[in-house]
């Protein structure tokens, strides 16, 4: 009787123990993200280092100056000529793919910070996009098992109320099919983003990214992001990107323009 | 009266020019030029990922529609606009920043009901 009660004890300590590894305890008390947040500032990424200041992503001759390798600085000044010349346009114009990581931490319109245990969910409006943040103790999948994707795999944990998280898997920019910011930025399949998310305050919300690119980027490059709480009550509504899309894309990467009847309204469809 | 008016004062456009919170290259438009036009709103079309207002001028019997986009309805929605903001058949004059390849489409800036006087968007 004895060796049975011991061993039955046994099994549910190994079974607590295997599920310990699988299912890290979250902490006790999550932080309260809710609401809804709109991002402040202008879709420029990295605001501090944007050329000329206050620059607007997609002007004519706006820049950021991360520390980018020699190859992706010319990748970089050959998609700002593309901007000058109006054939750059927005991958998401299509309306069929992600704002993809980091980029969705910098759009416009609003978010929600969905906090469960097993995992925190950024819910962006514009898109729509979603950013899952694995917090139930999983690690990143083995390389071989990784592909890249818009978003990429974010597996974190939290430490005190900060959530920090890395993000990897990401997809390579083909023909600036991703892309960071308007400005035409782009990473490689390389990036990896080390994020610390918490609350500053009420009122305020802190991203902190820290992103690594062995072949875009000579240093890690830091980028800091903030959201303002909108007032109580305020929605979050349905974005149905291709409800009504009248900006298709030309051959030639031109954004068009479409009239009410149904073809493009510009003198030069190329 | 109806008619198309270039407001060109560079000061002005900046203080009236905004981005829209586009889902595409805005590239289009020349943020540099003010346009006002002077017409009655044939439709708004009150969908993502942009609404439009299609606005009738009629320039001396010779009538031309033009398409004037706008931001989202949602972050829209949120700033007091509602998706019956436009009518069919109101009287309205509209700023907008125009295409630059001279086609009748725009940007939308700020716009003032004639009948009510009342403004809405920028309109300094």
């Amino acid at each position: 009787m004895r060796t049975a009660l011991f061993a039955a004890a046994a099994c549910v300590i190994a079974i607590g123990v295997a599920a310990g590894q699988a299912n890290k305890p979250a902490p006790t008390a999550l932080p309260d993200w809710s609401g809804v947040w709109q991002m402040i500032g202008p879709t420029v990424f990295d605001r501090a280092s944007v050329q000329p200041q206050n620059g607007r992503a997609g002007d004519p001759g706006v820049r950021e100056f991360p520390p980018l390798t020699d190859e992706y600085e010319a990748i970089y000044r050959k998609n700002i000529e593309r901007i000058k010349a109006g054939t750059f346009p927005d991958p998401i114009s299509v309306c069929g793919v992600p704002h993809g990581f980091p980029r969705i931490m910098n759009v416009p319109d609003v978010y929600e910070f969905a906090v469960t245990p097993a995992a925190t969910y950024v819910l962006a409006e514009n898109g729509p996009g979603i950013a899952r943040i694995y917090t139930d103790g999983r690690k990143h999948p083995p390389a071989e098992e990784l592909w890249g994707t818009y978003t990429g795999a974010s597996v974190g944990q939290w430490e005190g109320d900060t959530l920090v998280f890395e993000t990897r898997g990401l997809k390579e920019s083909r023909d600036n099919d991703v892309i960071i910011d308007r400005t035409g930025l782009v990473l490689s399949d390389a990036a990896r983003v080390t994020t610390r998310l918490r609350k500053v305050n009420e009122t305020t919300l802190e991203a902190v990214m820290v992103v690594e690119d062995a072949k875009a980027l000579k240093a890690p490059w830091k980028v800091t992001k903030q959201y303002r709480k909108l007032p109580a009550g305020t929605w979050a509504w349905d974005y149905g990107c291709a409800e009504n899309n009248r900006n298709p894309i030309s051959g030639s990467g031109k954004t068009l323009t479409i009239g009410p009847n149904g073809k493009p309204l510009d003198k030069n469809v190329d | 009266m109806t008619f198309t008016r270039v407001i060109a004062a560079a000061a002005l456009c900046a203080a009236v020019s905004a981005p829209l919170a586009a889902h595409h290259s805005a590239a289009m438009f020349d943020d540099e030029k003010v346009v006002e036009l002077n017409g009655t709103i044939k439709e708004m079309q009150w969908t993502n990922p942009h609404i439009w207002i299609q606005v009738v001028v009629d320039n001396n019997g010779q009538k031309t529609e033009w398409s004037i986009e706008g931001g989202s309805p949602n972050s829209l929605s949120r700033n007091g606009w509602r998706s019956t903001t436009f009518k069919f058949g109101d009287a309205v004059s509209v700023r907008v920043n125009p295409m630059k390849d001279g086609s009748a489409g725009g940007s939308f800036i700020g716009a003032k009901f004639k009948e009510s006087g009342k403004t809405i968007g920028r309109w300094e």
